[in-house]
């Protein structure tokens, strides 16, 4: 629906009037006869909810009476009362006392019950029965853990990515290498061992599980630094589980984005390297100075997407006890021995956090001139 | 206008199954203006392409300053530098504005001085007729400033010969005009030019002698009196009789 066809929708339009409108008086009506809260301005045996009662009530007593004509003049329904304006412009604006109502029931049993519920959960002593309660309470009482959970994934994610796309731009050096019959032996030998190491790089990184790899970085890691005679909490400081695990998500990261680079390379037109080497250029130069700043610039669409996934992605690291957001909540659900429910807040949480990012890099992207898609699948 | 600048000897080239160029042998001397016509098809833009080459031909020899071309040793770069090239879709770096465009090779490749590269330049974008638009964004421009900035951009490295790969293709009818008119400039500059072109006019107005290409081999060439006028080979004749049934509707 296009702005203007919405504009008319509201002020106009009065096709599905009766029933959408009853289904929104039907939902009023269910929240305004629904358990009140100690912060309820809206009760059944109050005036305001009273009002809306009838409001409600009335709006689907005149809808009824709308169906009745319907069912009774069919064909000729054009014709009775119900279409003359006076009566069409009055069940207008009984459609807007209707929305205005159940607006108002929603704040009231919605939002307000939120409020309180939060406030109630904040002073219990035990995680209470109720789902979403506690939901609440845990998160209240977990919530020093939950954020440095939260600070550890966006750490994760923004370094990660950004690390990994300065070895990326390595990497793709390395993977675009082509012998040329006017290199020497020793060239072309040096240019398919690099090219073909960058292959088998992308091929084991893109073909194994995160998790595999930041367990085997981690152990890899800790093995070498156990020869060097340390203590394990010497180990520990050095190789922390965080400095494991962020190699990790950059070291898989470089990966995906080498391919990446390599597409954005192929994509710029043969004709820019063509007119570059034609007037002398190396090749090394038509890349550095034309090509790339291209190519570049048409992957940072695709390199804010490796960051959203970088986003989900690192809660795998959580395998090696890196205090990440997922790691956070397994631990706030071992605190109060409940799991579905923090489970559903660590949900809730990194789609706010995949939903901003990507409302950030949309922003970005327009800023730029580039078009960004919606939320990337996984790796 | 004796002195031979380029020299092609016995050029084949393939493309898998496809025989494109089958033993082109051509001079071109110092000054010379050369268009080379023919139908699409026929190995006229392989043949320039493979001159400084972007193409690498399968055999022969395309000597140049004394060096072979084709030689696996030549420093081809070096030798690149000399030879300008205006390509049919103009290839300007999308991501340079116009003045860059024209200083980024004379910087990075001669290291000139970038104030002295700046200045050649702008005496370049002068002759073409852009000096207003020396910081213009090169994907802004129309086709015909593209062309005009490509044909700057080549001269700004001072080249020995210049190579135009149908420069006017891609252009409107219209817009065709500007471009044929700087190139015109240029050989009356005394620029050595090697055109590939379907402008007919250009061809018998400006070149010291005309190819013509069909099916990979040279069938005849000669002043543009000659082969506009009195064209020997049967397949010429029918190539430029069809040409101007095809103006004239």
């Amino acid at each position: 629906m296009n702005q203007q066809s919405k504009a008319t929708f509201i002020t106009r339009d009065y096709r599905y009037l009766y029933l959408g409108c009853s289904l929104i008086a039907l939902l009023g009506l269910s929240l305004v006869y629904s358990q009140p809260h100690p912060y309820s301005f809206l009760r059944s045996d109050g005036a305001l909810g009273i009002l809306c009662a009838v409001i409600f009530w009335s709006f689907l007593a005149f809808s009824g009476l709308a169906l009745m004509i319907k069912f009774a003049y069919w064909s000729s329904y054009s014709d009775t009362v119900m279409r003359h304006p006076s009566v069409v412009r009055a069940s207008r604006w009984a459609s807007y006392f209707v929305v205005v109502a159940c607006i108002l029931a929603l704040i009231d049993r919605g939002l307000l019950r939120f409020v309180y519920t939060v406030q109630l959960c904040s002073q219990m002593e035990k995680n209470p029965q109720g789902f979403g309660s506690s939901m609440i309470y845990m998160t209240l009482k977990g919530k020093d853990i939950i954020l440095t959970g939260i600070w550890t994934t966006v750490r994760l994610a923004l370094l990660g990515t950004a690390i990994a796309f300065i070895l990326a731009i390595f990497m793709v050096f390395l993977r675009i290498q082509e012998p040329d019959k006017r290199d020497n032996d020793f060239v072309k030998a040096v240019k398919w061992l690099a090219s073909h190491f960058a292959r088998l790089y992308v091929f084991v990184i893109r073909g194994t599980p995160m998790m595999v790899q930041a367990l085997i970085f981690y152990y890899f890691g800790f093995n070498l630094f156990k020869k060097t005679n340390m203590t394990v909490t010497e180990i520990n400081n050095v190789w922390s589980f965080f400095i494991s695990g962020l190699c990790t998500v950059a070291l898989n990261s470089t990966a995906y984005l080498t391919e990446v680079l390599r597409g954005g390379i192929l994509a710029v037109d043969r004709g820019q390297t063509e007119a570059s080497r034609s007037l002398g250029m190396t090749n090394w130069q038509s890349m550095i100075r034309v090509v790339f700043p291209q190519a570049v610039k048409n992957s940072i669409p695709a390199i804010g997407n490796e960051f959203i996934i970088n986003i989900k992605d690192s809660s795998v690291l959580s395998v090696i006890g890196v205090m990440d957001l997922m790691y956070a909540t397994k631990s706030v659900s071992g605190i109060y021995f409940r799991s579905l429910e923090i489970y559903c807040v660590a949900a809730i949480l990194y789609l706010i956090l995949t939903w901003l990012s990507s409302l950030l890099l949309k922003y970005l992207g327009k800023r730029l001139d580039m078009p960004v898609k919606g939320l990337p699948s996984s790796n | 206008m004796d002195e031979v600048v380029l020299k092609i000897e016995n050029l084949e080239k393939s493309f898998g199954e496809l025989h494109v160029l089958k033993g082109i042998d051509l001079e071109i001397r110092k000054g010379e203006v050369v268009c080379i016509i023919g139908a699409s098809g026929s190995g006229k833009s392989t043949l320039l392409r493979c001159i400084n080459l972007l193409e690498e031909a399968d055999s022969g020899s395309i000597w140049f300053e004394g060096q072979d071309l084709m030689d696996l040793h030549v420093n081809l770069n070096a030798l690149r530098q000399k030879i300008g090239m205006v390509f049919q879709s103009f290839n300007l770096f999308n991501n340079k504005n116009v003045l860059d465009n024209c200083t980024l090779a004379p910087v990075t490749v001669k290291k000139v001085p970038r104030a002295k590269a700046e200045e050649t330049a702008i005496r370049h974008l002068k002759t073409v007729g852009l000096e207003d638009f020396i910081y213009a964004d090169s994907t802004r421009l129309s086709g015909g400033q593209k062309q005009r900035v490509a044909i700057a951009r080549a001269l700004c490295m001072e080249p020995e010969i210049m190579l135009f790969d149908e420069p006017t293709s891609a252009l409107d009818p219209e817009i065709v005009g500007e471009v044929l008119d700087v190139m015109k400039e240029l050989a009356a500059e005394g620029m050595t030019m090697v055109v590939v072109t379907h402008e007919m006019a250009f061809a018998r107005e400006v070149s010291d002698r005309v190819v013509f290409m069909d099916q990979g081999v040279i069938l005849e060439q000669g002043s543009p009196q000659e082969i506009f006028g009195n064209p020997k080979n049967a397949r010429t004749r029918e190539f430029l009789t069809r040409y101007l049934e095809d103006k004239q509707e």
